[in-house]
């Protein structure tokens, strides 16, 4: 039987994180469609909020697997979680508007069978294995189909996997300037793998508080909106990319901000100090 | 139990029901795409899927991974995670493997060992060279008297109150047969997943074959890069964080992770393969 080694007292419990974090990403997701519905892309950067709700309630999820000291540190539960996202994310993506609920329940499938192995046949005997690894291919399928969703305007196979190229004034279809084509995938894989398990990382320990840790992780998924939103700008229009920009920064400067003030709060002592020091007497 | 002394409890024992249940999912996944997709290209691609997915849980169990001690010199070891070393690892083998794709399956997957193995040797070799020249310690293992291929001792050269430290020469060519198993099993993944896609994709989406390449690629190596790290944390979470290499105890618990390993390629198998066959 294990133990758990880290402490999860107060703060909002666990089981409200994931209702408030699966129904927030989804519905943002769904947003995406207006862009469907109004014929514009202006709507995508609900895509990358969805992914700042899912990775908030993502590093939560790792907090609580990771307070019984699996042993293999934290950023491994990033990457199973992402690992076995990737694959329910994809597959999805084939089923059109139906696309997240169809994600959310592969993953599920895909998380449980990976809890089984993981608790029973490699004998893990952790009490929240399943669930959190259920919740882990759930965030991680999410999160990439938010930044899908935000990169192309759209989270249907056929517009990951179709781009256009202006050539001489003309518009082509190019499958190379899509999505998948163009392996930009790989890097919003990236982006959430680390965005995910980053904050946990950064936080865990004796003075662990729950406001400081969901705050950084909402800063570590707007930062990631940054960079896909500089990403998605030869995918979708530049003025809807740039939305997403604008969003993306005010958001990160906000939390960014909070955090600091947290992270103050929490601290036993600071010094201000600057980071080029004015050097008197020389 | 006080918290410090709190391990994680994934103790020797091999639960034998959870071992039956795990080899009967494994034998539904197979029998279901030999149902639905007879014996052609797709089921050949889950059954290497499946080999490689195997290739990389064994595989892992080689690699000296250290964590956080071995970074302090209290543990044999590379310093760092099992899934960054494995990732490291198979991703080095698996773009090497990638450029040979055209060759065949098995030029493509031995050149993606040779990628893998030669990544490993690379880290090692650099690994040793910063313990012994920078943090001067020397190499012991901890779990063994003497080294199982040299033959030299070790008690002397560990230091009091540590498991061992650096990285001894068994530990070095464990992390090189790690890096060959790990470089072929993602290549293997990747290519058997490559050819599916190049079969079925120009009829599902109605495209020249040399368009759909991009798609193609990018899909297989995604799916590998998924079905890998799935993989590797698994057998992290076998050998719970630390292991010396292949003269370990915890290397004897690599059954569990073959099987494991064999169930999680094929249920993440069947659905990379079932995204164009349905």
């Amino acid at each position: 039987m294990s133990v758990k080694v880290e402490k999860i007292e107060g703060g909002t419990p666990h089981t409200t994180i994931m209702v408030a974090g699966l129904i927030a990403s989804v519905v943002l997701i769904y947003l995406t469609y207006l862009n469907v519905l109004t014929d514009t892309q202006y709507f995508s950067f609900f895509g990358g909020l969805a992914t700042v709700a899912a990775l908030v309630w993502g590093s939560h999820a790792i907090k609580n697997l990771c307070s019984y000291g699996i042993g293999t540190g934290v950023p491994s539960a990033g990457m199973i979680a992402f690992g076995s996202g990737v694959i329910a994310m994809l597959f999805a993506t084939k089923y059109g508007i139906l696309a997240p609920v169809v994600a959310v329940i592969l993953a599920a499938l895909i998380g449980v069978i990976l809890g089984y192995v993981a608790n029973n046949i490699l004998n893990m005997r952790i009490p929240v294995m399943i669930q959190s690894l259920v919740e882990m291919a759930i965030i991680g399928a999410l999160v990439l189909m938010g930044y899908a969703a935000m990169m192309t305007g759209s989270f249907e196979f056929s517009s990951l996997t179709t781009g256009s190229v202006s050539f001489l004034g003309l518009s082509l279809p190019s499958y190379q300037a899509s999505f998948l084509g163009g392996a930009l995938i790989a890097t919003a894989f990236m982006l959430g793998a680390i965005a995910i398990q980053h904050p946990f990382n950064a936080c865990l320990g004796p003075n662990w508080t729950q406001d400081r840790m969901l705050m950084l992780a909402a800063e570590c998924g707007f930062l990631s909106m940054i960079t896909a939103a500089v990403m998605s700008m030869p995918l979708i229009p530049l003025s809807a990319a740039l939305v997403s920009l604008f969003v993306a920064i005010v958001g990160w400067y906000y939390t960014y901000s909070k955090y600091i003030e947290l992270s103050r709060r929490d601290a036993a002592a600071w010094l201000d100090s600057k980071p080029i020091p004015d050097v008197e007497g020389h | 139990m006080s918290a410090v002394a709190a391990k994680p409890t994934a103790g020797a024992a091999v639960d034998m029901t959870a071992m039956i249940i795990g080899l009967i999912i494994l034998l539904i996944v197979i029998a279901a795409t030999y149902f639905y997709l007879g014996s052609g290209l797709a089921f050949m691609a889950l059954i290497g899927v499946i080999i490689g997915g195997v290739l990389i849980g064994f595989g892992v169990h080689f690699v000296p991974v250290g964590g956080a001690p071995a970074a302090m010199g209290q543990a044999p070891g590379i310093a760092t995670g099992v899934a960054m070393l494995a990732a490291g690892a198979g991703l080095a083998g698996l773009f090497g493997g990638a450029w040979a794709a055209e060759q065949g399956v098995v030029v493509a997957t031995i050149t993606g060992a040779v990628g893998g193995g030669l990544m490993m040797a690379i880290t090692c070799m650099f690994v040793n060279f910063i313990y012994v020249y920078g943090m001067g310690i020397p190499s012991a293992s901890g779990k063994v008297a003497k080294d199982p291929i040299t033959g030299d001792t070790q008690a002397e050269f560990k230091s009091q109150g540590t498991e061992g430290h650096g990285l001894p020469f068994v530990s070095y060519v464990g992390g090189v047969i790690g890096g060959l198993f790990g470089g072929a099993g993602g290549t293997l993944i990747y290519i058997m997943l490559l050819e599916v896609y190049q079969e079925e994709l120009p009829r599902m989406m109605t495209a020249l074959p040399s368009q759909v390449l991009p798609i193609a690629v990018a899909l297989a190596g995604m799916f590998a890069i998924g079905i890998f790290l799935v993989n590797a944390v698994l057998a992290a979470y076998n050998i719970t964080g630390t292991i010396e290499g292949p003269h370990d105890p915890k290397f004897k618990r690599f059954p569990r992770a073959i099987v494991a390993s064999a169930v999680a390629s094929a249920v993440c198998g069947i659905v990379a393969i079932m995204i164009v066959a349905l």
